[in-house]
């Protein structure tokens, strides 16, 4: 089932000789169990693209349709909670892992479930059931800058599942982790996306890891240059 | 999920510092409310306690506590002459500094006619009132002295007969209740030697004068010495049924002095001595408080900044604003309302302490406590204004 469609997405900043057209004319489908790669050199627009479906940046031009709703097209957002739906339907994973300083790793994970209308017990409950499933239950009660920069990447990943997201979104999710360890995350993103029936669409420049994804987007001066799936790159 | 409380267990070394610092401005700040509802207490409590119908005074001015008034002791006889006052007595309040118990004590001296006059301590909590023309006294307890002690003022050594705490001066200092008399020897009379120093430079000056012999300056001398029979009021008793304002009216016409009620005097005193005062006070009190948002707002604001990549996280996974709202001012008001618990329980427990009375009213803690909350919300909203500014693509490393 498609999870994600873009159809002839454009940004461009600025207006007259100062203009820049961040992207252009993207289109690219993602369904159930995808993980997608975006992957390009520096200013090839693969952040900006990720803000757009992220929904925090307006695109110029085009149309988004999430989860079969059309929530972008020519004329704006189309009258939906952009902010609700990041809340419900989409899960973050950033490169520096972004946890919030002041919050334990339980309650890194609860917070999101915290704007939910969730009972609070239930809510604990998953939350634990996510560190147990991330491997990291033994750590629930450290802050972050008491875990090693894999225990954080795990908590952020448990963080990212803890609404149910039909669309995992990450940014650089391996580039500050070493072979093996951003090997096991493109693994633990592949299981997420099988088990949770949920796509990822990860941002990257690490060729490390290209061939744990199934589509790889290749992004250059704003345009998808080059799209390959996973049996072309094996 | 109270984003403020953890927010604020991280950085509860910074917290509590700020806490007591601005603490201590609000108990300077209620401290203050003290000292003005003290001031204003002590300014008239004097009057207060006195209480006449009339306070007759010196033409055209506004004594004797507001302004200096002086008049010649007989025309208490002159107003006692004026229909419908039943009881004029004379009255004489002034501030000396003398050493008591070894140490220079500052204190203001009332005196009144002790034999059925207007105007000495209606409530004497030890010993009992003067009751001899000269030498007793009975003072405040202020003044570190207790019954019986013998105080010398002047040329001659004073008994305490009795203690009252009915009033203070206006400035606050302790009273000493003497005889009229009394007061006025304490006050003119001067030791032998600078009498004698007084008489030869007098004398020196009517023997220069041609037209007098030496005979007739010697006769002359006694007239020219310094006339100690001088009060600074005359308190009135009216007969029943008299009218206040029409005795006032006469006293003015006929006499050419001033009369003032005891409420005209109060506010005599409340719109002259203690008006620089209290818009001194209020000035005072007015900047500490700006001080203290001001300072709320900054720690307020470097919190927020300190987390403003938080917030950005927090925004893009979908946190409505109310919610980062929240925790900015929630930290905002923790920290004004823990402040203020601080300064309100430290001047309540060392009030005492200060030397001059603090009178500190429920009332004015509310009033306070209400400007200091109203403060902490006009505090967060440096901080809110970047936390609703930041844009949730800083968490990706846009924005800015």
């Amino acid at each position: 089932m498609e999870i994600l469609r873009v159809e002839g997405l454009s940004k461009i900043f600025g207006s007259g000789r100062l203009e820049v057209r961040a992207l252009e004319d993207i289109n690219l489908s993602v369904s159930e169990g995808d993980l997608v790669a975006l992957l390009g050199p520096s200013g090839s627009g693969k952040t900006t693209l990720l803000m757009c479906i992220s929904l925090i940046l307006d695109p110029t031009e085009g149309k988004i349709i999430f989860d079969g709703q059309t929530i972008f097209q020519k004329n704006g957002w189309a009258g939906v909670d952009i902010r609700r739906i990041r809340r419900e339907k989409i899960g973050f994973i950033f490169q520096a892992h972004n946890l919030i300083p002041f919050l334990t790793a339980r309650q890194n994970v609860l917070f999101p479930l915290s704007l939910l209308s969730l009972k609070r017990e239930e809510a604990e409950s998953r939350v634990m059931e996510l560190l147990k499933y991330m491997e990291i239950a033994d750590r629930a009660d450290y802050l972050p800058a008491l875990l090693s920069g894999g225990e954080q990447q795990r908590v952020a990943v448990a963080r990212a599942l803890s609404n149910n997201a039909k669309l995992i979104l990450a940014d650089e999710p391996t580039a500050s982790l070493d072979t093996g360890r951003g090997m096991r995350v493109m693994e633990l993103l592949k299981k997420i996306a099988k088990e949770n029936r949920s796509a990822v669409i990860a941002v990257t420049h690490d060729e490390r890891m290209i061939e744990g994804f199934d589509h790889v987007y290749h992004l250059k001066d704003g345009r998808i240059v080059g799209e390959r799936t996973n049996s072309m790159l094996n | 999920m109270d984003l403020a409380v953890y927010d604020l267990k991280l950085h509860r070394g910074r917290f509590i510092a700020t806490v007591l610092g601005v603490g201590l401005l609000f108990t300077i700040v209620l401290a203050m409310n003290g000292l003005y509802r003290g001031n204003i207490q002590e300014g008239l409590a004097l009057i207060k306690a006195t209480n006449p119908d009339l306070w007759v005074v010196e033409r055209y001015r506004g004594g004797p506590f507001n302004e200096q008034s002086t008049l010649p002791e007989f025309y208490h006889y002159s107003v006692k002459a004026v229909p419908g006052v039943e009881k004029a007595s004379p009255f004489i309040y002034y501030t000396v500094e003398r050493p008591i118990g070894g140490k220079s004590r500052h204190f203001s001296i009332v005196g009144y006619d002790v034999f059925g006059g207007l105007g000495g301590p209606q409530k004497i909590y030890a010993g009992r009132n003067i009751e001899q023309a000269h030498y007793e006294m009975v003072a405040h307890p202020k003044l570190g002295v207790r019954l019986g002690d013998r105080i010398p003022l002047g040329l001659h050594t004073y008994t305490v007969v009795g203690l009252t705490k009915e009033a203070v001066s206006s400035d606050g200092e302790a009273l000493v209740y003497l005889s009229l008399a009394d007061a006025q020897e304490v006050l003119y009379q001067r030791d032998n030697e600078e009498v004698r120093n007084q008489r030869e430079r007098l004398l020196i000056t009517l023997y220069g004068q041609s037209y007098l012999s030496p005979v007739q300056a010697e006769k002359l001398l006694p007239k020219l010495q310094a006339d100690t029979h001088i009060i600074n009021a005359i308190l009135v008793r009216l007969k029943p049924g008299a009218d206040c304002t029409e005795v006032g009216r006469r006293i003015e016409k006929w006499l050419y002095l001033s009369a003032f009620t005891t409420e005209e005097e109060l506010q005599l005193m409340l719109k002259g001595r203690l008006a620089s005062m209290t818009k001194q006070l209020l000035l005072f009190r007015t900047l500490l408080l700006v001080i203290s948002v001001i300072i709320v707002a900054l720690v307020i604001y470097t919190f927020t900044m300190e987390k403003i990549r938080s917030i950005a996280v927090m925004k893009l996974i979908g946190a409505p604003n109310w919610e980062i709202i929240r925790m900015v001012m929630e930290q905002s008001l923790l920290l004004t309302i823990g402040a203020f618990l601080f300064g309100l329980a430290l001047i309540h427990n060392t009030y005492q302490l200060f030397p001059r009375t603090l009178l500190l009213v429920p009332g004015d803690d509310l009033v306070t406590f209400i400007v200091a909350f109203a403060g902490g919300i006009l505090a967060s909203i440096l901080g809110l204004w970047e936390a609703l500014k930041t844009e949730p693509a800083l968490a990706l490393g846009g924005g800015q």
